[in-house]
């Protein structure tokens, strides 16, 4: 049971992944790529990660991906500008090599899987054991107190590099 | 097997008396809406126009239906139910009473699921509703319905952000994301001897910006500048017509129930009558109706009493009051916490 519905979500992640790529208008992919967080939303809940895929929901599925469509909306990104490539044609043509990488990434995550153990009852249970809210703000602020604290200043610091880059531009254009 | 029907006749009354709150809900904004005006409102079906929304709802299904041309018919037809499907799935981590029952050691609660962390889901969940609006704006193909749905993504967006951090310090302060649990935290104790220990009383400045940003957060007045109907005709729903204009507005009243309840669980202790701790769960129950009752009267009220913002002045309020308010009531409380 547990595999059948992890299955039908990869299947349908995949589904949306290609959607994102393929579809002639960018509205669609922003939906297909919706899509695909949602069924990967699910497998973390699948696994027991229940705050990674609420947080997946409300982070990118709630903001990012609505800011996505704002801009597609804003800048008015009709089909017309993308009509002159066709991505899922342009795929089509060359099917061998497509399939080739496709196949070669799916060897190599198997592979990398195996190495790692990740198909384990006892990997699962050790995944497990960290799902809970509770165990992540343990692990969080607690074992990796540094490091987590570490990564949000370097966070900061890349968010007011940006706010200061952009305001140099917007002078040099002004003068 | 007890359980799972147990659970699934809560699925089926909770989901069943939203839908029929949201029609009540529409006639008691028409009646309200009209004792303000001095008028009498819808009168005429059934017992003092009681029956009114029933005639609403058939009279949608008999209209036709028209589908503008040039964008994308798929999501045209989409983004009602992307509009409506949020508000109703959020409403499942709502603790509407205590334990019900125990039926072979499991307790039945009063929330359809018991999740560790309902603060986040609910604001996760009612988050997509978005998505409805700025699609439906962009499918009409029309220029005033685009702008509706791209004020209401900015909108949403920016007001959520204030709540999350706002309900940030009330999880704080309770020390779980359950929602159960953090209603029944504030029934523990009392203020002062007599007052219930509600974090109305105990946290009055994230209530008041709690409310507001629910006005904001399920686009009602005075900030609903997705439909704005002397700018915008209509905004979003200009171009719908018959059922999927009323699953917009099914969509706007189950978000407004949601907030309703939400408000009532976070500052109002949720099911609990004060002064009476050992309540049964249908007094609870019926506490819990009322409380969120008189937040949708208060929903109506603002409604028919203030005049509606600028935008530009919606924006500057949610970033540079609502969102500094809230940061410093978060540092507020871990301070008082910590001492």
């Amino acid at each position: 049971m547990e595999q059948l519905v992890f299955y039908s979500l990869g299947l349908g992640a995949v589904i949306g992944a290609l959607g994102v790529v393929t579809a002639k208008n960018p509205i669609l992919s922003v939906l297909s790529l919706l899509w695909t967080f949602f069924c990967l939303a699910c497998v973390y809940l699948l696994i027991g990660f229940e705050f990674l895929a609420v947080a997946q929901i409300l982070v990118y599925a709630g903001a990012i991906m609505v800011l996505f469509l704002f801009v597609i909306m804003l800048l008015n990104l009709g089909t017309s500008e993308a009509a002159d490539f066709d991505t899922a044609r342009a795929m089509g043509r060359r099917l061998p090599l497509v399939l080739l990488v496709g196949c070669t990434l799916a060897a190599l995550s198997i592979l990398a899987a195996q190495q790692v153990g990740g198909t384990s009852d006892e990997a699962r249970a050790d995944l497990r054991s960290v799902g809970s809210l509770t165990d992540l703000a343990q692990v969080m602020f607690g074992t990796y107190l540094l490091a987590f604290e570490a990564a949000s200043i370097l966070l900061l610091a890349g968010t007011v590099a940006v706010v200061m880059l952009a305001k140099r531009e917007r002078r040099k254009n002004a003068a | 097997m007890t359980v799972l029907l147990a659970t699934l006749l809560k699925v089926l009354v909770i989901f069943g008396c939203l839908i029929s709150a949201a029609g009540i809900s529409t006639l008691a904004e028409r009646k309200i809406s009209a004792w303000i005006q001095l008028r009498r409102g819808p009168n005429r079906v059934g017992p003092f126009g009681l029956l009114q929304p029933l005639a609403d709802g058939i009279k949608f299904m008999f209209k036709e239906e028209f589908v503008p041309p040039g964008k994308s018919r798929f999501l045209f037809i989409l983004a009602p139910a992307l509009a409506a499907v949020p508000a109703m799935m959020s409403v499942a981590v709502i603790p509407f009473t205590g334990r019900i029952a125990e039926i072979d050691g499991t307790p039945i609660l009063g929330s359809v699921a018991d999740l560790d962390m309902g603060a986040i889901f609910i604001m996760a969940v009612s988050g997509l509703g978005v998505y409805g609006i700025i699609l439906g704006g962009w499918a009409s193909n029309s220029k005033y319905p685009l702008l509706g749905g791209l004020r209401a993504a900015a909108q949403m967006i920016s007001y959520e952000l204030s709540m999350i951090l706002i309900i940030l310090a009330i999880v704080a302060m309770s020390g779980t994301l359950n929602l159960r649990e953090i209603a029944d935290a504030q029934n523990d104790h009392t203020l002062l001897g007599f007052l219930p220990a509600w974090n109305v009383f105990l946290q009055p400045l994230a209530f008041v910006l709690f409310v507001i940003c629910t006005f904001a957060e399920t686009n009602r007045h005075p900030f609903d500048f997705a439909e704005c109907e002397s700018e915008l005709v209509g905004g979003f729903h200009t171009e719908y017509s018959s059922m999927k204009f009323a699953l917009f507005f099914i969509g706007e009243y189950c978000a407004m129930i949601v907030m309703a309840c939400l408000t009532t669980t976070l500052f109002l202790g949720g099911a609990s009558v004060p002064f009476w701790a050992e309540a049964p769960w249908f007094i609870g129950l019926g506490s819990f109706v009322f409380k969120a009752a008189a937040f949708m009267f208060l929903f109506i009220w603002v409604r028919w009493s203030l005049p509606r913002f600028r935008y530009d002045q919606l924006m500057a309020l949610g970033w540079k009051v609502f969102l500094p308010l809230a940061i410093t009531n978060i540092f507020i409380t871990g301070l008082v916490l910590a001492l």
